[in-house]
């Protein structure tokens, strides 16, 4: 991994047309300003993370493999309602 | 009654008022802005987050509180103005919010379930956000449910 220091107020170019400014350092934060084309997507990281287990999530499975599921979820969650 | 087309319990009825409002979407799932929850006796404490747009989309959710009791929301302050939630400290499961965590369900793996992004729905308005959390060590697929114990090992290894 490339690693730069950077003050606040600096910037760094990437591919001549993205532009990432420090805007702020805080004590453990830091804000940053994108500057990108339209069509690059920019999103933080956890996002992205998100974005893949909705989709995993949101798949369709046959209905054995469902209601198996279905069942040791509840079992699970009455146990632990009930204790 | 409106009326819509679901993913597992066929045609129901719901009422304007149930419906959750995501005005962002959720991630991945960006122009998909209302959602209806759906409850059965049979399989409480599940609630289903049927999609009003997409009839084949369906998240199968518990409360968060029953997947870890000890869970602890860290909502950002830009998705508590969404919400219209005081941005001054973290709501009240229970009482402010509705907080779900989406189930993953994979054949021969374990579920999992998405503590890092639960569902965050404001009582009072039935807005709602996937808040994906700030400085938190949840995951996003916290082991909920273990895979059953007469799987091959094989099946054991694709699991990720």
């Amino acid at each position: 991994m490339l690693v730069m220091s950077r003050r606040q107020g600096e910037a760094i170019l990437i591919h001549g047309d993205i532009e990432i400014h420090i805007l702020s350092v805080g004590r453990s934060k830091v804000r940053i300003g994108i500057k990108a084309p339209r069509e690059v997507p920019v999103v933080a990281r956890e996002i992205e993370l998100v974005q893949k287990e909705n989709a995993e999530a949101a798949a369709t499975h046959s209905s054995e493999v469902l209601s198996a599921a279905i069942a040791g979820i509840l079992d699970i969650a009455n146990d632990r309602s009930s204790r | 009654m409106p009326q819509c087309v679901t993913k597992y319990h066929g045609n129901i009825e719901y009422q304007d008022e149930q419906v959750f409002q995501f005005p962002q979407g959720l991630p991945g799932f960006a122009g998909q802005r209302r959602f209806v929850p759906v409850e059965h006796p049979s399989t409480r404490p599940i609630l289903f987050l049927q999609s009003l747009d997409t009839p084949e989309l369906c998240f199968i959710t518990l409360p968060v509180l029953v997947v870890n009791p000890a869970y602890r929301l860290a909502v950002s302050e830009e998705d508590l103005a969404l919400l219209q939630l005081p941005t001054v400290r973290q709501p009240a499961i229970g009482t402010d919010v509705l907080c779900l965590a989406i189930l993953t369900i994979q054949p021969h793996c374990a579920t999992t379930a998405n503590l890092l992004a639960p569902v965050v729905v404001n009582l009072r308005n039935r807005i709602a956000v996937q808040a994906v959390a700030t400085d938190t060590s949840y995951s996003h697929q916290y082991p909920f449910l273990e895979p059953r114990q007469d799987r091959e090992p094989e099946e054991v290894a694709r699991c990720s």
